[in-house]
C-alpha cells in the first residue's frame, strides 16, 4: 500500500514536472513573450510587403 | 560604429574582424563588408526577403545586463540624454522593477525628498519616469544611483530599451507563476490528502510523509516565486516607507513558518494557504502586466513610426547615421518606401508622402523641392532629399508621443485621492493585524492564522488599480479613434463640461477659402491682387492661402516683401517699395484711419487693402462648412450641451453659419483676447473652446479645456489639452461620452474596492474567514476593477 501510494506520487510529480519543463522551454523560446502581437503583426508584414511593391524593384 | 583600418566590421553581425577575413560584396553601388561567407548568405536572404529593417531595427547591444547598468551610470554618458531648459535639466529614464501603484508612489516621494529634485513623474503603463531636476545639485547618475539603491534599475529611455527590458519583466513574471501552479497543483493533491486523512483518520507515517512532501514543494514557491514581494517587501522596511509587497510577504511568511514550526510539532498545516498567496497575487499580476502592455503598445506605436536609422550628407559621401544624431540643417535622402526619421523641408526631387498615419488624411499629398513633410510619415514614390529642420527629439511625431505620454503619466486629482487613502491604510491594517494577534492570543483562538488573514485580505491592490487602468483603457480607446487626452485630469474636466465654444475658421470649416470676387477700388485687377499677394504670402492665416491660390490660378508670383508683421485676428502689415501695406479686416483699417468702401458680400469673409493711407481694394472669400459639422451639432444637442460661436469674423457670416448649423449663440468679431474674455465670462470649468489658430491660443488656455484640430497651427496645438488627431468634427462628441464613462467607471471601481475591504477587514478579525478565500477573494476583487475598466474599451459611445 505505502509503496504504491509512493510510487503514484512520483509518477503524478514526473508528469508535471514534464509539462512544466515544456513551459520552460515555451517561455525561453519566447512564445509567451507577446500573446497579442502576432494578430497585428500579420497585418503589418503585409503592410511592409506594399511599402517594397509600391517602390522601384531595387532602386 | 567607426572601424580602425585594421579592424573592419561585418554589416551583418556588426562584430569585429581582421580584413584578411573580408568578404564584399556590391549592392546599389555599395560595398557591403562581412566578416564570413555565412554572413554574407544571411544578409542576401533577410534583404530578399524585403526585411533590411531588420537591421535598423536591432539594437545591437552587447554585454549582460548587469555590465550594461554598470557602464551606464557614467554622467558623461547620461548627459546625452538630459534636456535642459533654463536652469533646469530633465532625462527620461526606463525603471525595471516597478511592479504596482505602490511602486510609483514610492519612487516618486522617495526622489523628491532628495536635494536637487523638482519633479519626479512615473508613467504606471510603460515604467517610465520623467525626472526634472537642479543640475548644479545633483546630476542623472545621481538619481540611477538613487533608484537603484531602493532596488529599481534605471537606464536613459530609448525606444529599443522600453521593448527589452517590458519582455524581460513580462518573461520572468510568467516564469514564476508557472512555477507556483506546477508546485501548487502538486501541493493541492498533498493537501487534499492530508484534509481527508484528519476527518477519516490516516497513518502517522503518511500523515508526516506528506507534511514533508508538502513542506518541499510550497518552499521554491515561496522564496522562488514569492521572490518580488519579499525583495519589495525588504526594501519597503529598509526605507521605512510601508507599501502593498511588505503585506504580501507577511502574510506568505507567516503561514510558511507557522506550518514548518507546527510540523515539527505535530499540529495542522497551512502551506497551502502560503502557496495560494503567492500564486493568484501573481496571477493578478500577469493580469495588470498584461493591460499595462496593451496601453504601452499604443505609445510605442508612434514611436515606430520613426525609423532608427537616416543617410545623411556627409560633405562628400552619404552615410548611415543614427537618426537621433540628425540636427537642423543637415541634408538626408530618402528612397521610395522609407518613412521620415525627422521633419524637415524637401531639397530636390518630387514624391508622393502618405501622411495617413500623422493626419488620418487617407489620399498621399504630393510634394516637391520647398513643401515641408513631417515625421513618421512615408515617402511612396520617389527618391528625395530632405533638408532637416528639427532634430528628432524636436519632431512633430516626439512632440505628439511626448503628449500621449503626458496624457498617461498625469494623475487625475480622482487618483491622488486614492494615492492618499493607500498611505493611510497600510499603517492601518498592520495595527489591525496585530490587535487581532492579540486578541485572539488572550481569548485562546487560531491568533496567527486570523491576523495571517487580516493581511492577505487588507491588501488593497484593487484600490491601487482602480484609477490608472481605468484612465489607461479610456485613453488607449481615444488615441485609437484620434483623440489624445494630454492628462488624465483632462478626462475629468471634460466630463463637467456643459458649454462648447466653436471657432468658425479651420474648424467649423475646412480652412481652405476660395476667394469668390475680386473688387478692385482704384486700378486694374491683377495689379491689385499682385500686391495683396505680395503681403499676404507672409501670412500663414486660411484667408492669405485662400488669397495665394487665386493668385497661383491667375499666374501672378508674389515678390518678397521686406518686412511683414502679422497681427493675430486681424490682418498683416508690410514694407515694400517704400510703401506701408495694410491687409486685413474692415476693422483692421478702420483702426488705421482708411474708411473702406462699404461692400455687401453676404456673410462671407473679405480681406481689404491699403497701400499707406489709401484705400486699394478687397477681395470677398468663402469657407465651405466641413461636411460632418451639422451631424456633430445635431449629436451636441442631443447630449443636452450649449454651443456657441466665436470669431474674428463679420457679424453677418456668423449669424449666416450659426442660424445654418443651428448653434445657441454666436459673438462676432472678436480679437483673441476678446474670446478668451467670452470664455472667462461662461461659468468657471464648464467650458470646452474648440479652435485650430494661433488666434485662438489664448481662448484654448482658459478655457477649463482648450480642444485642437490637427493640422491646426503648432501655437493652438501646443496651448490645448485635448488634441483630435484627425480632422473630423464627430469625435468631438465621442471623446466627451468617453470622458463621462470613464469617470463614472472610476466611481464604480474606487466603490467596489472600498466596500470590499470595508467588508472583508471586519470577517478576517473575527476570525470567519480562512486565509485561502482571503487570497481568492483578493484576486478576484482585482479581476473585478480590471474587467470593469475594460469594459470601455467596448461601451457604445454614440448617444
Amino acid at each position: 500500500m505505502m509503496t504504491s501510494t509512493i510510487l503514484l506520487i512520483f509518477l503524478s510529480f514526473c508528469i508535471g514536472a514534464g509539462v512544466w519543463l515544456f513551459f520552460l522551454y515555451a517561455v525561453k523560446k519566447g512564445e509567451f513573450d507577446d500573446v497579442e502581437g502576432p494578430k497585428y503583426r500579420m497585418l503589418e508584414e503585409d503592410e511592409d510587403k506594399q511599402d517594397k511593391d509600391s517602390g522601384p524593384n531595387g532602386s | 560604429m567607426p572601424a580602425s583600418p585594421e579592424q573592419l566590421t561585418c554589416h551583418h553581425c556588426g562584430e569585429a574582424f581582421p580584413a584578411t577575413d573580408l568578404v564584399t560584396e556590391t549592392l546599389d553601388d555599395q560595398a557591403l563588408q562581412f566578416c564570413c561567407h555565412g554572413c554574407r548568405g544571411a544578409y542576401l536572404i533577410i534583404r530578399g526577403a524585403g526585411l533590411e529593417h531588420f537591421y535598423q531595427r536591432q539594437d545591437r547591444q552587447i554585454g549582460t545586463l548587469k555590465e550594461a547598468f554598470t557602464l551606464r551610470v557614467d554622467d558623461q554618458y547620461l548627459d546625452r540624454f538630459v534636456n535642459r531648459h533654463d536652469n533646469q535639466a530633465e532625462i527620461h529614464l526606463i525603471l525595471d522593477g516597478i511592479r504596482c501603484a505602490s511602486c510609483v508612489w514610492l519612487i516618486e516621494r522617495l526622489l523628491l525628498k532628495r536635494p536637487g529634485i523638482v519633479a519626479a513623474r512615473v508613467n504606471f503603463a510603460t515604467h517610465r519616469i520623467l525626472v526634472r531636476f537642479a543640475p548644479e545639485t545633483t546630476s542623472a547618475g545621481q538619481i540611477c544611483r538613487t533608484l537603484a539603491d531602493i532596488g529599481y534599475l534605471a537606464r536613459p529611455y530609448t525606444p529599443g530599451e522600453l521593448q527589452q527590458s517590458a519582455d524581460r519583466e513580462q518573461r520572468d513574471l510568467l516564469l514564476r507563476f508557472g512555477t507556483a501552479v506546477f508546485l501548487t497543483m502538486q501541493l493541492m493533491g498533498f493537501s487534499l490528502a492530508l484534509y481527508a486523512g484528519y476527518f477519516q483518520g490516516i497513518d502517522p507515517h503518511t500523515r508526516t510523509l506528506l507534511e514533508y512532501l508538502a513542506a518541499l514543494v510550497t518552499t521554491p514557491v515561496v522564496l522562488y516565486s514569492g521572490y518580488p514581494f519579499l525583495r519589495g517587501a525588504w526594501i519597503s522596511l529598509r526605507h521605512r516607507q510601508p507599501n502593498m509587497d511588505l503585506l504580501i510577504a507577511i502574510g506568505t511568511l507567516c503561514a510558511y513558518l507557522y506550518s514548518l514550526v507546527a510540523m515539527g510539532m505535530g499540529d495542522e498545516v497551512y502551506f497551502e494557504t502560503a502557496a495560494m498567496i503567492v500564486t493568484l497575487i501573481l496571477a493578478g499580476r500577469l493580469l495588470e502586466a498584461g493591460a499595462r502592455r496593451k496601453a504601452a503598445a499604443d505609445i510605442d506605436r508612434l514611436l515606430k513610426l520613426a525609423p532608427l536609422r537616416a543617410t545623411r550628407w556627409a560633405g562628400d559621401s552619404w552615410q548611415e547615421v543614427d537618426s537621433q544624431e540628425l540636427s537642423p540643417g543637415d541634408l538626408i535622402r530618402l528612397t521610395a518606401g522609407d518613412r521620415l526619421p525627422v521633419d524637415g523641408i524637401i531639397h530636390q526631387g518630387i514624391t508622393d508622402i502618405d501622411e495617413a498615419a500623422v493626419t488620418g488624411e487617407p489620399l498621399p499629398v504630393t510634394k516637391k523641392e520647398g513643401s515641408t513633410v513631417v515625421s513618421g510619415t512615408l515617402n511612396l514614390s520617389g527618391a528625395i532629399e530632405v533638408r532637416v529642420t528639427a532634430a528628432a527629439r524636436d519632431s512633430f511625431l516626439a512632440r505628439m508621443t511626448a503628449i500621449v505620454e503626458q496624457a498617461q503619466t498625469d494623475k487625475a486629482p480622482i487618483q491622488r485621492l486614492a494615492d492618499r487613502v493607500a498611505t493611510i491604510f497600510i499603517p492601518a491594517v498592520l495595527v489591525i493585524a496585530a490587535l487581532t494577534y492579540c486578541y485572539w492570543a488572550l481569548h485562546g483562538g487560531p491568533a496567527l492564522i486570523n491576523a495571517v488573514t487580516v493581511l492577505v485580505v487588507a491588501c488593497p491592490c484593487a484600490l491601487g488599480l482602480a484609477t490608472p487602468t481605468a484612465i489607461m483603457i479610456a485613453s488607449g480607446r481615444a488615441a485609437r479613434s484620434g483623440i489624445l487626452f494630454r492628462g488624465g485630469d483632462v478626462l475629468e474636466t471634460a466630463s463637467r463640461i456643459t458649454h462648447l465654444a466653436f471657432d468658425k475658421t479651420g474648424t467649423l470649416t475646412t480652412g481652405r477659402p476660395r476667394v469668390t470676387a475680386v473688387y478692385p477700388y482704384k486700378g486694374e485687377m491683377n495689379r491689385f491682387l499682385q500686391l495683396l499677394a505680395n503681403v499676404e504670402a507672409a501670412s500663414n492665416h486660411p484667408l492669405a492661402h485662400g488669397v495665394m491660390a487665386e493668385a497661383t490660378r491667375r499666374g501672378i508670383r508674389p515678390e518678397p516683401v521686406a518686412t511683414a508683421t502679422t497681427h493675430p485676428g486681424r490682418g498683416i502689415t508690410a514694407a515694400h517699395n517704400g510703401h506701408l501695406y495694410r491687409a486685413g479686416s474692415q476693422r483692421f483699417l478702420q483702426e488705421a484711419g482708411i474708411f473702406p468702401a462699404p461692400l455687401q458680400s453676404h456673410g462671407r469673409s473679405e480681406i481689404h487693402l491699403a497701400q499707406d493711407s489709401s484705400y486699394l481694394g478687397c477681395v470677398a472669400l468663402d469657407d465651405p462648412l466641413r461636411p460632418d459639422a451639422a451631424a456633430m451639432f445635431a449629436d451636441l444637442h442631443r447630449l443636452g450641451y450649449t454651443c456657441l460661436l466665436l470669431t474674428g469674423d463679420r457679424q453677418d457670416v456668423a449669424r449666416r453659419i450659426s442660424a445654418e448649423l443651428g448653434l445657441d449663440d454666436y459673438r462676432a468679431e472678436l480679437t483673441p483676447e476678446q474670446k478668451a474674455e467670452v470664455i472667462a465670462a461662461l461659468p468657471q470649468g464648464s467650458v470646452m473652446m474648440i479652435g485650430d489658430g494661433i488666434n485662438d491660443a489664448p481662448a484654448l488656455s482658459r478655457a477649463a479645456i482648450g480642444c485642437a484640430i490637427a493640422g491646426g497651427t503648432d501655437i493652438a496645438v501646443e496651448s490645448a489639452n485635448l488634441i483630435l488627431t484627425r480632422p473630423q468634427l464627430a469625435t468631438i462628441p465621442l471623446a466627451l461620452r468617453l470622458a463621462q464613462r470613464t469617470l463614472t467607471n472610476i466611481r464604480q471601481n474606487l466603490f467596489w474596492a472600498f466596500s470590499y475591504n470595508l467588508i472583508a477587514i471586519p470577517l478576517a478579525v473575527s476570525g470567519l474567514l480562512a486565509p485561502v478565500y482571503a487570497a481568492a477573494a483578493m484576486a478576484i476583487s482585482s479581476i473585478c476593477v480590471l474587467l470593469n475598466a475594460l469594459r470601455l474599451k467596448h461601451q457604445r459611445l454614440t448617444p
